[in-house]
C-alpha cells in the first residue's frame, strides 16, 4: 500500500529523487566535527521561534495600553502560556548564540573561501535579517528597555545626511516611539521570519551545490564523503539532544536570566532608565557605535562592523589550503578577533565612562585593524608556507590520518570488505 | 579542548557582565528567600493589610492565593469590599494616592523581578529606614534616599534587637510572597523541567549510542 502511494507520488513529484539527492546520497565530508552541527541547530531553533511566536501572537495585543498586560495574561492565564513565552524569549538568545558559533566556525575554518562566497553572503544576509527581527520583537513586551532601546536605535537613523529627521519619523510612524511604532514592529516581526525562511532556503540550495566544507579546508575525494543520512542525521540529532538539555535547562530553571529586570517595568516615556543596555547579542556592536565620538561615524562604524564580513573572501588573499588550522598567522588573528569581540561585548554593557571609553576605542580599533591587516598577513603567510612547507600541525594531522587509515585497513581485512579495502589502499598510496 | 575553553570563557564573560550589572544595584542585604507556603501566606497577609493601602497587585486575583495553600476562609478574612474573584487592587482612590506621592505607587505584581536581585531589593528597602535626626521626625532610606514611601513596617522606630528581628522577618515574608506573585507558575515550571531534562538525558544518551552504532560501520 505504502509503496503504491509513493509510486503514485513519484510519478507526479520527484520525492524519491529529492530524498536521494538531499539526504540519502548527499555527500558530506566524513571528518566534520560537532562545530558543523550548528547550522542544523539554528534551523531547529528557527522552527521553535516560528511555532512559539505564532501561539504568542494569538494572545498578544499590539497596543501601547495593552501590550505589557497581555504578556502577563500569557504568563498567568493562558494554558502553558509561560512555557510558550519562555521558549520564545530564551529561543531568541539561543538563536544568536548558535548563529555566532556558526559564523565563528566559518571564520576559523575558512569556510567563506572559494567556492563558498555566495553561501557566506547569504549567511550574512540571514544574520542581518535575524538582527532586525530580534530588534523589532524586543519592542513588543513594551517594557522600559523595549521602549528606550527602540527609541535610541531608531534615533540613530537621524544621522542620515539631509533627511535624517524625516527618516526617523517615517520609521516610528510618529515623533516618538508610540502606538504606531508598536503595531508596525509587530506586523514586521511577524513578516520577517517568512523572509528568513526564504533566505534559509537559498542558503541551503547554495550549500547543497558547493557541499559542506570540512576542518581540513581541503576538498576531500569522493571516497571520503559519506551520505548525510544516516550518518549526519544521527550525529546532528545527538547534537540536538545536547543543545536541548542546555536550552530547556534555561527555559525551565533560569528563564529570567535572559530577561532584563528593567523590562519587567512597563514602558514609561517620562522616565529614562539609568543606562540603556541592549540585549547581550547586540552589545559588541553597541560598543563600537559608542566608541566613535561622531554620531554619523558611530552609525557607519556599527554598520561596517558587520558588512565588512562581506569582504572576507577578498581580504583573505592566501592560497594556503585549509582554515586557521594550517595557517598560524590567520589563527592568531581569529583568536585575537574573538577575544576583542568579548571585550567589546563587556564594554557595551557598561556605562560609557572612564576606562570603558578608552577600552571601547582600543577594541574598536583592533576590530577594524584586523580586517585591514588581513590582506597583508594572509599574503605573507602564504609566502612563508611556500618556503617552509605546511606547518608542523598539518603534517601531524596527515600522519594521524594515515595511521587511522592503516587501522581501518586492518579492520577491513578482518571483515573482508574488498571494495573499501581497495579504496583505502589507493588512498594510502596517494598520500605517501 | 581548546574549543571548549573558548566556549567556557564566553559563558564566563556573560556571567560576569550580568554580575557587574547586578553589583551596581547598591548595598543589598543578601538574604535567602523562604519559599515555604507559610512564609508566603504570612507575606500575603502583610501585603494585603499594609502594602495594598497604596499599592495594587493587578495581575493577581484574591482567589489565586489558594495556590499558596490558603483556605477560602483565610482569603475571605482578608477581603474588605472586594469579591474573592476580584483582582488585588488597592481600595484607596487613585487621586488620593497620586496626591500623596506625586505619582501612583508602582504595581507590586512584578516587583520581585523588576529590579536586579529583586527579592533582596524588597527586603533591604523595607529594613533600611532610619531617622534623619535625633528628633525622630523624618525618616529616610539608605537603599533609596529620598523615597516617598513611609516606613510602613516601622523599622526606624524599633528599639530593641528583638523588635528589629521581628520586622526583618516580616520583610522577609513580604519578599517571599512577592517572589511567588511575580511568577506563580515557577514551581510547576521547575517540576515539569526536572522530567523534561531527565527525559532529554536518556534520549540523548540513546542517540549517542545510536550514533556510535551507525558510525561504527564506517571504521
Amino acid at each position: 500500500m505504502i509503496k503504491k502511494v509513493f509510486a503514485w507520488v513519484d510519478e507526479r513529484f520527484p520525492l524519491d529523487e529529492m530524498i536521494k539527492h538531499e539526504l540519502t546520497e548527499y555527500p558530506v565530508p566524513r571528518n566534520l566535527n560537532y562545530m558543523w552541527s550548528f547550522g542544523f541547530l539554528a534551523m531547529f531553533i528557527l522552527i521553535v521561534q516560528l511555532v512559539s511566536g505564532i501561539f504568542l501572537a494569538m494572545h498578544y495585543k499590539a497596543d501601547v495600553g495593552m501590550a505589557f498586560d497581555s504578556i502577563q495574561h500569557i504568563m498567568r492565564e493562558v494554558n502553558y502560556g509561560w512555557l510558550i513565552r519562555y521558549l520564545h524569549s530564551t529561543g531568541a538568545s539561543a538563536f544568536f548564540a548558535l548563529i555566532f558559533i556558526h559564523i565563528g566556525r566559518t571564520l576559523y575554518y575558512g569556510s567563506y573561501r572559494r567556492p563558498r562566497e555566495l553561501l557566506w553572503w547569504t549567511g550574512l544576509l540571514l544574520l542581518l535579517l535575524l538582527m532586525a527581527t530580534a530588534f523589532m520583537g524586543y519592542l513588543l513586551p513594551w517594557g522600559q528597555m523595549s521602549f528606550w532601546g527602540a527609541q535610541v536605535i531608531t534615533a540613530l537613523f537621524g544621522v542620515t545626511p539631509f533627511i535624517g529627521e524625516s527618516v526617523v519619523i517615517w520609521l516610528r510612524g510618529d515623533f516618538v516611539v508610540g502606538d504606531a511604532t508598536l503595531t508596525r514592529f509587530f506586523a514586521l516581526h511577524y513578516l520577517f521570519p517568512f523572509i528568513i525562511c526564504v533566505a534559509v532556503a537559498i542558503h541551503l540550495v547554495a550549500l547543497h551545490w558547493v557541499k559542506s566544507s570540512n576542518p581540513s579546508g581541503i576538498t576531500l575525494h569522493a571516497k571520503d564523503n559519506i551520505p548525510f543520512h544516516p550518518y549526519f542525521t544521527v550525529k546532528d540529532l545527538f547534537g540536538l539532544g545536547v543543545f536541548l538539555i542546555i536550552f530547556f535547562g534555561f527555559v525551565f530553571f533560569a528563564p529570567e536570566f535572559w530577561i532584563m529586570p528593567e523590562n519587567n517595568v512597563p514602558a514609561d516615556p517620562m522616565v529614562t532608565p539609568p543606562h540603556i543596555v541592549p540585549e547581550w547579542y547586540f552589545l559588541p556592536f553597541y560598543a563600537i557605535l559608542r566608541s566613535i565620538p561622531d554620531p554619523l561615524g558611530g552609525v557607519v562604524a556599527m554598520a561596517m562592523s558587520i558588512l565588512i564580513f562581506l569582504a572576507m573572501p577578498w581580504l583573505d588573499r592566501s592560497n594556503v589550503p585549509g582554515g586557521a588550522k594550517f595557517r598560524p598567522g590567520y589563527r592568531i588573528m581569529v583568536y585575537v578577533w574573538f577575544v576583542d569581540l568579548m571585550v567589546l561585548g563587556y564594554v557595551g554593557a557598561q556605562a560609557p565612562e572612564g576606562i570603558f571609553v578608552l577600552l571601547g576605542r582600543i577594541a574598536t580599533f583592533v576590530y577594524f585593524g584586523l580586517f585591514l591587516l588581513l590582506p597583508f598577513i594572509s599574503k605573507r603567510e602564504e609566502r612563508r608556507s611556500r618556503v617552509q612547507g605546511l606547518p608542523r600541525e598539518a603534517e601531524r594531522l596527515i600522519r594521524e590520518e594515515q595511521e587511522e587509515l592503516l587501522r581501518s585497513e586492518h579492520y577491513l581485512r578482518r571483515e573482508n570488505d574488498e571494495k573499501e579495502l581497495k579504496n583505502i589502499r589507493k588512498r594510502l598510496e596517494d598520500e605517501s | 579542548m581548546r574549543r571548549l575553553l573558548v566556549l567556557l570563557s564566553a559563558v564566563a564573560m556573560f556571567a560576569t557582565a550580568q554580575g557587574v550589572m547586578a553589583s551596581a544595584a547598591g548595598a543589598l542585604k543578601m538574604v535567602d528567600i523562604d519559599s515555604s507556603e507559610q512564609a508566603r501566606q504570612r507575606g500575603a497577609e502583610i501585603v494585603v493589610g499594609t502594602c495594598m493601602m497604596c499599592h495594587s497587585l493587578k495581575y493577581i486575583k484574591f482567589a489565586d492565593l489558594k495556590e499558596i495553600g490558603m483556605k477560602e476562609e483565610q482569603i475571605t478574612a482578608l477581603l474588605e469590599d472586594q469579591d474573592i474573584d476580584d483582582r488585588m487592587l488597592s481600595l484607596t482612590p487613585i487621586e488620593i494616592r497620586k496626591e500623596s506621592y506625586g505619582k501612583v505607587p508602582p504595581d507590586l505584581s512584578l516587583m520581585a523581578v523588576a529590579r536586579q536581585k529583586g527579592p533582596q531589593h524588597i527586603y533591604t528597602l523595607l529594613t533600611d529606614y532610619y531617622y534623619k535626626s535625633a528628633e525622630q521626625e523624618e525618616t529616610d532610606n539608605h537603599l533609596f534616599p529620598g523615597i516617598k514611601m513611609p516606613d510602613v513596617l516601622a523599622y526606624a522606630d524599633a528599639e530593641s534587637d528583638d523588635e528589629r528581628a521581628e520586622i526583618e522577618a516580616q520583610a522577609h515574608d513580604v519578599a517571599s510572597f512577592l517572589v511567588w506573585a511575580s511568577d506563580p507558575s515557577a514551581e510547576s515550571r521547575r517540576t515539569i523541567g526536572k522530567y523534561v531534562i531527565l527525559y532529554l538525558i536518556i534520549l540523548t544518551t540513546l542517540l549517542y549510542l545510536l550514533k556510535r552504532r551507525v558510525w561504527s560501520k564506517l571504521h
